[in-house]
């Protein structure tokens, strides 16, 4: 799998072309220069998606079963609803790490109150605190010029805490809210599937082809020219910001539904995986670089090593090893890959 | 180690004799085969213009880069002589060869004498000796003849002091040989003035002294003998008082005086004022500056590195606020910031390109278009293919190399190229008024004409445009008008004819 990674990196740092028409300072060695070229990338993470999947079939009769893949779906469907902003958050050089304390307290939230009033007030009070979390976290960050990592890991220690005075130590249990978690509309996809799909086809449009999404590429490529050529990157850091604490919301229905009730203790450790599945995806921790499409990618690998080390009933504290591992080197590699752009 | 040598008496001990010095870097010859001579007890003023090679062939001095051919010959007291093919940068310190750079290179939060001890600590049982230390301090700065507070944290002295600081360190051990590289960029008269009476100290304790310039008027105060370097040869060599400032500028310019031409009067400038300073004071980088740019005109301001010609650019884009005087910016108040401005009609480019100006990990269309993204769009929906055409037709106008078209990204380009690029945006953006910093800082000579042919044409179309430089060939070449500051101050305009590398650097020296 380490090799896989190390191949896409290759493609980014060479360039010979390029280096040889460049006259060279007079002063200094010419710089090589970097090319943006995501699609061989994208294609070294298919392909270790692909060798990944062939060694899970290949190890265990369960894995290529119609009813092993769609779960296997529906649990990166909870994860990737909430790393689609982030990866926009993250090209944008900022990070949510309190999605997985936000999901929790939205699902407690939203239970709490579906038990004395209709499901509808509960899960309106859910996104209208998901939106609430995103504006404080991007208030914090781009008013208060609080450190992203700081200002959300704080969010996520506050909204924990929040979580468990709710659920007053228990768990709430709810009934008739099964369909947005279990529903299989169409082609019997489950819709948690479906609306992960939505979600990152409307992310795509935005980073492709709006303002809104290059001025956060811009942003997080360089902050201070991106002011000086007039955007707005305060602006759209706060939208990124809520977006992700929509998404939290959502993902934290989508739990609280699966499981017919809300714990305070679910989603814990969400914030890992979902950094993971971004670096992974070839989005840069310096801002700047990446795609939704590799994002997605990267949720299916996890998704993938997740799912097939269970069925090889693997201890789940060495799943967690796995899942650890797989985060430094993912970030270890965005490092390695950076250094190959700059010499 | 060396520390433990007993003082030489011997003045003029070191010599150094450089023959035949090629450096290439990445295909491209930088030093063509140059020979320099460093002999203690004297001044050795190296010239040249940007690019030309000077840091490069200290460097190698110095052994920060290692030479592809030629030797370096090292006399020693008893008259034999040692040759090197090259040196790495701890034997060029056993040679006693050491070098203040450009850019200050000591520990802000560290004091005086911490700093003067920097990376050679003197050591007791393995522990710092900070006795030995104040003390190694106090010595070298009396021999000096300077007084600075020992225990002072060096980030609360001014830049001159600090560069006091690193002399001193560079001297604490016994230095045969100090490369000052363009050390007065940053400083004061006053502070030169005193950089100078060290320097002569040296000198007199037999010091070899390699000083990096390009003002022609510290040559004639300071140096003994003087090596002139023009596109990585030498074209002039020997002692200073051989060579008049004439001579010394041709040999530096050379050849291509030819292209160092004053621009056709130009039939552009109308009685519109785009730009008008009156007055305008923002401590401490500008005091009572009086500015006017029509429409169609393009006015340099030079000065040095820190004189504040930048300022006033950063003034222009809504980047500083005067606190005293009138500024009207295309007949308003100047822009409450960058998006402001721009949305008025203003480009602006600053000086750091990298850090400033270059979105590196995006594409060159991206780069080009990003402040005309508003009228690019509808709905927030950025029209892709009209954003290509912008690049296509701009890129093809100021011969921008991209081999991969509008979706290379920027980093891939040169430096000239993408300075291109950062221009062009101001063209698709159809800005009315420029102010652009050192707008060729870093780029090689032919996208240096491909970059002043854009901006006649943009002046020409009617634009004003302000360039704050410390280049006075680029004033030269560019200007319809020039004013020349020092130290927040215009000292001088001048206009026409007149304008002259002669005038503006005796302008900017005083």
């Amino acid at each position: 799998m380490a090799h896989a990674t190390e191949d896409r990196t290759a493609p980014n740092g060479a360039g010979p072309d390029g280096a040889a028409a460049r006259p060279a300072s007079a002063e200094g060695p010419a710089k090589r220069p970097l090319r943006g070229r995501t699609l061989p990338e994208l294609g070294a993470l298919l392909l270790m998606l692909a060798a990944l999947v062939l060694f899970f079939s290949l190890k265990t009769p369960q894995f290529m079963t119609q009813g092993n893949l769609l779960n296997l779906l529906t649990a990166v469907a909870v994860t990737g609803i909430i790393a689609i902003p982030g990866t926009m958050l993250l090209i944008a050089g900022q990070v949510d790490l309190s999605v997985g304390s936000g999901a929790a307290f939205c699902g407690v939230m939203m239970a709490s109150i579906a038990q004395e009033q209709i499901i509808l007030v509960g899960v309106l009070a859910a996104v209208g605190i998901g939106i609430a979390i995103g504006v404080v976290n991007g208030v914090l960050v781009t008013v208060f010029k609080v450190n992203a990592l700081i200002a959300t890991l704080g969010m996520m220690a506050v909204l924990r805490g929040l979580t468990h005075v709710n659920a007053d130590g228990g768990t709430i249990a709810l009934a008739n809210f099964a369909g947005l978690g279990t529903a299989r509309p169409f082609l019997d996809i489950p819709l948690p599937v479906i609306i992960l799909v939505l979600v990152a086809a409307i992310a795509v449009v935005l980073m492709r082809y709006t303002v809104f999404g290059r001025s956060l590429y811009a942003s997080g490529s360089n902050p201070v020219a991106a002011r000086l050529v007039g955007v707005r990157g305060n602006k759209m850091l706060v939208l990124a910001f809520v977006a992700s604490g929509l998404s939290v919301a959502l993902s934290g229905l989508v739990l609280t539904s699966q499981l017919s009730a809300a714990s305070p203790n679910s989603a814990t450790g969400l914030e890992l995986t979902v950094v993971t599945a971004i670096v992974l995806g070839g989005a840069s921790l310096s801002g700047g670089r990446g795609t939704i499409q590799g994002t997605l990618v990267g949720l299916l690998i996890i998704g993938v090593v997740n799912n097939g080390l269970t069925l090889m009933n693997v201890n789940s504290f060495y799943q967690q090893v796995a899942s650890g591992t797989l985060l430094i080197l993912a970030v270890a590699f965005d490092q390695l890959r950076l250094r190959l752009a700059k010499t | 180690m060396s520390s433990d040598r007993p003082q030489d008496p011997a003045p003029s001990a070191f010599s150094l004799r450089a023959r035949n010095i090629r450096k290439s870097f990445g295909g491209t010859e930088v030093l063509h085969g140059v020979d320099v001579d460093v002999l203690g007890g004297r001044v050795l003023a190296l010239l040249g213009e940007n690019g030309a090679g000077k840091s490069t062939l200290v460097r190698v001095i110095a052994g920060a880069h290692q030479p592809d051919a030629g030797t370096l010959e090292f006399g020693s007291p008893d008259g034999a002589a040692e040759t090197a093919t090259g040196l790495d940068p701890p034997a060029a310190r056993r040679r006693g060869i050491r070098m203040i750079f450009q850019e200050l290179s000591d520990a802000p939060d560290l004091t005086v004498a911490e700093n003067i001890s920097l990376g050679n600590w003197p050591r007791r049982r393995g522990l710092v000796d900070w006795r030995a230390v104040r003390q190694r301090a106090r010595q070298v700065l009396d021999s000096m003849g300077v007084t600075l507070d020992l225990d002072a944290k060096v980030a609360t002295l001014r830049v001159g002091e600090r560069q006091i600081v690193e002399i001193a360190r560079a001297l604490s051990d016994d230095a045969g040989c100090l490369v000052l590289d363009e050390p007065t960029a940053a400083l004061s008269a006053e502070e030169c003035r005193r950089l100078f009476g060290f320097v002569r100290r040296l000198r007199e304790q037999g010091v070899a002294l390699v000083h990096i310039t390009h003002r022609l008027d510290e040559v004639a105060e300071l140096a003994d003998d003087v090596v002139v370097l023009r596109d990585g040869a030498v074209s002039a060599a020997g002692p200073a008082d051989r060579f008049d400032r004439t001579e010394l500028v041709t040999a530096m310019v050379g050849r291509d005086i030819g292209a160092v031409t004053r621009p056709e009067p130009s039939t552009s400038v109308t009685g519109t004022p785009l730009l008008v300073f009156d007055k305008a004071t923002a401590p401490p980088a500008f005091e009572e500056l009086d500015l006017v740019v029509h429409a169609g005109e393009i006015v340099c301001l030079y000065g040095k590195v820190g004189s504040g010609t930048a300022d006033v650019a950063d003034a222009v884009f809504g980047r500083r606020r005067p606190t005293a005087g009138t500024v009207r910016v295309l007949d308003r108040p100047p822009a409450d910031g960058p998006r402001q401005a721009i949305a008025r009609g203003i480009g602006y480019l600053a000086a750091d390109r990298q850090r400033e100006g270059a979105l590196l990990t995006r594409s060159v269309g991206e780069n080009l278009a990003a402040p005309s993204w508003p009228r690019l769009s509808r709905f927030g929906l950025v029209d892709a293919a009209r954003e290509r055409r912008a690049f296509t037709r701009w890129s093809e106008q100021l011969g921008i190399r991209a081999p991969d078209g509008a979706g290379q990204s920027l980093a891939g380009l040169s430096g000239g190229n993408q300075q291109k690029v950062l221009l062009a945006r101001w063209l698709e953006r159809g800005s009315s008024l420029l102010a652009l910093v050192e707008p060729t800082r870093g780029v090689d000579v032919g996208a240096r004409s491909d970059i002043y042919a854009a901006l006649r044409g943009m002046a020409a179309d009617g634009a004003g445009i302000l360039v704050a430089t410390s280049d006075y060939e680029e004033v030269v070449q560019l200007a319809d008008r020039a004013l020349v500051m020092v130290r927040g101050r215009v000292t001088r305009e001048l206009a026409g004819d007149l304008v002259t590398t002669e005038a503006l650097t005796d302008a900017a020296g005083g």
